[in-house]
């Protein structure tokens, strides 16, 4: 390099030095945001070689998609829940509670043409769903009441009328065609076996929430709301209202889900769904967004839904015994929280 | 939140301490994928290794639960007789989801496994996931709870006579009362076998006119609901003097709660299982008696009935489990 090209390039130096720091920040940025993509990365590649490549076959691959696609789905509802500082506890029992109204509706319109049964079930199923985060989403805005213990009184409420809506007895007279919904593949016919339809149905979801969230003036305001809630009513936007749509939306998804886990199971069954709460608030919170409020994606929580699958699906492959599968994932969960608490620190510096 | 940081030392110490907390997240998962799975490699893999064989037929095992003593020993008895073919076996457990148990299923057809046994989480909505084995040409199995759905094709079922053993808990717990006096039973009503044992035990009952039965309640199976839906009992029904409990850890529970009321004297409990606690406790005459299957031999006639399917023969579509008792003077 030559002296007069030193010169210059001296002369200039705050302006490129600071372009630089802006691209080295700008990469930083990307780095610690797609931290979550590299843990799933170096996960897959563990499991394949642990497994000998069985993992990774397409045949295991698309059934691990098909599994995830039903928790992801509320998942992403529960990350707009989470980003405004709240919680649901109530989807498990919702899936169940939904699944077997719309079991009901569906047994007691069979006589009608299939899709027109089906679609009556999908829309009791999420007309349900929206009531209840309609109600819990209204307490908890009126009066008040910390999430927490509302969705937990809605859990067991909705578990109860799970059983009382179909006597305890499984529902299991349901339309054939309603099969497609839970173990379909879409255009079976000229792509094979390829794209399950519960996946389609949770990648059109991932859109609409990705969407929802980033690039509209309610997902800003789901945001606003959960990092800070009185300068977001100070801005104009209404805080109460945001907090029960939030609501409203996860209770719908777990209605759609309900229908989804009937047809999978060709029977609504008042026990499914034990335990989902927390393995979708577990998918969200591994995805990034933070338990405070004010912070999450909605990738971020599809790639936290994919670990925790594969986690899953990768520790029955290796016939990793059952109490040790919950120590694992119980580690997982609690160093991604560790993750995001250091994050949160490194983020106040 | 990062990108508003703009000092050149906030930007290093951020990049070095997310790396930092990345590297070892992932060097923390690796350690457990493989820790864990080290761990598991006794329970299944020894005499199967002794056999060396490229070819082990591989069953696939979905239980109910594992929490439970009968699932614990219908698995042993399971894993022995696999031990004696050289099979291997795959255990998942459901834990009572039946969205669990279906993509439990779905994982054993990926893996081509040559023979399915489920414990069903329900009767009914187990149906789909049996119909997705048989069109991958599995041979399913169930075992102690058998499939009422519609759908789907079962080889064979391998069950205790529940109906057989809950009239055999109503002949003890007559025995006890000198064939009168007021009953309640603690029951779980989301369970068929459960249910066809309070059926068997309210039609043997029938037949004792001077008793009663004042309450049928759902415990759930579960040994801390059980003390509790006892003290409720006990408050209700002060006369009480008699329980039929249809599994042991109810049968625990709900003696808690009666030795808590001192009415160890009033009360006479027949439970269902035998496990060994329940026997302690019926050896000192706190149970009166129990109800007993045979879950490791159910386990054993399990993977015998698929030795036989393997061989080429067909299995009978039911085999029915004896049961027994188990009182003071038995044991």
């Amino acid at each position: 390099m030559s002296k007069t090209h030193q010169q210059t390039a001296r002369a200039a130096s705050a302006s490129s030095d600071r372009r630089a720091a802006a691209r080295a920040l700008a990469v930083m940025h990307w780095v610690v945001r797609l931290r979550m993509l590299v843990v799933l990365a170096l996960l897959v590649v563990a499991v394949t070689i642990l497994t000998d490549g069985d993992f990774a076959g397409p045949k295991n691959l698309i059934n691990v998609a098909r599994q995830i696609s039903f928790e992801a789905l509320i998942a992403f509802g529960m990350t707009l829940v989470i980003v405004t500082g709240g919680i649901d506890l109530s989807v498990g029992s919702l899936v169940a509670l939904t699944g077997v109204v719309a079991a009901v509706v569906m047994q007691a319109t069979l006589d009608w043409a299939a899709p027109v049964c089906i679609l009556a079930g999908l829309l009791t199923g999420c007309g349900v769903g929206a009531l209840s985060g309609t109600i819990s989403g209204s307490v908890i805005t009126r009066f008040s009441v910390p999430p927490f213990i509302v969705t937990l009184a809605a859990m067991l409420i909705a578990r109860g009328f799970a059983f009382i809506a179909c006597s305890g007895q499984t529902v299991y007279e349901l339309p054939p065609g309603l099969i497609l919904l839970g173990r379909g593949f879409v255009l079976e016919s000229v792509l094979g076996k390829v794209l399950p339809v519960p996946v389609l149905i949770m990648l059109l979801g991932f859109v609409c929430f990705q969407i929802l969230l980033s690039r509209t003036i309610f997902g800003r305001g789901v945001i606003a709301v959960g990092s800070n809630e009185e300068a977001a009513r100070l801005a104009g936007i209404r805080v109460a209202r945001t907090r029960l749509i939030v609501y409203v939306l996860t209770g719908a998804l777990c209605g759609i889900v309900g229908v989804m886990q009937d047809a999978k199971l060709m029977a609504g069954d008042p026990k499914v769904g034990e335990m989902w709460e927390l393995n979708v608030i577990a998918a969200v919170v591994v995805g990034g967004t933070s338990l405070f409020g004010g912070r999450g994606t909605i990738w971020g929580t599809l790639i936290g839904a994919l670990i925790i699958g594969v986690l899953n699906n990768s520790l029955n492959l290796l016939h990793v015994e059952h109490f040790w599968q919950k120590v694992v994932l119980g580690l997982v969960i609690l160093l991604a929280a560790l993750l995001d608490a250091a994050l949160r620190r490194l983020g106040r510096q | 939140m990062l990108m508003t940081k703009t000092s050149r030392r906030g930007r290093v110490s951020t990049s070095t301490g997310a790396a930092a907390t990345r590297w070892l997240t992932v060097v923390v998962l690796a350690f457990l994928t493989t820790a864990g799975c080290k761990r598991s490699e006794p329970t299944g893999t020894e005499p199967a290794a002794a056999e060396a064989e490229p070819h082990a037929k591989r069953i696939g095992v979905t239980l109910l639960t594992v929490q439970h003593q009968f699932y614990q020993d219908l698995r042993a008895g399971l894993q022995e007789e696999a031990d004696r073919h050289g099979y291997e076996l795959l255990i998942t457990t459901a834990e009572h989801d039946p969205s669990r148990q279906a993509d439990q299923i779905d994982q054993f057809i990926v893996q081509q496994v040559d023979a399915i046994v489920i414990c069903p989480c329900d009767s009914r909505s187990v149906g789909a996931g049996i119909v997705e084995a048989n069109h991958a040409g599995i041979p399913v199995f169930t075992a102690d709870i058998a499939s009422r759905s519609p759908l789907g094709k079962v080889v064979t079922h391998i069950a205790s006579d529940n109906k057989q053993g809950g009239r055999k808990a109503a002949e003890l717990l007559a025995e006890a009362l000198g064939e009168k006096g007021k009953v309640t039973i603690l029951s779980h009503p989301e369970v068929a076998s459960v249910m066809d044992r309070v059926a068997g035990f309210k039609e043997k009952l029938a037949e004792y006119p001077d008793i009663e039965i004042v309450a049928e309640l759902s415990a759930g199976g579960k040994r801390d609901r059980a003390a509790r839906v006892m003290e409720d009992l006990l408050q209700s029904h002060a006369d009480l003097s008699g329980l039929f409990a249809i599994n042991d850890d109810t049968a625990l529970g709900a003696l808690a709660a009666v030795e808590a009321a001192g009415k160890l004297e009033q009360i006479s409990i027949v439970g269902y299982d035998a496990t060994s606690e329940a026997r302690e406790k019926i050896k000192t005459g706190a149970i009166y008696g129990d109800v007993i299957q045979h879950p490791r031999r159910i386990g054993r006639l399990t993977i015998g009935a698929i030795h036989d399917a393997f061989a080429g023969q067909s299995p009978p579509a039911v085999i029915p489990v004896e049961v027994g008792t188990f009182t003071r003077e038995s044991g």
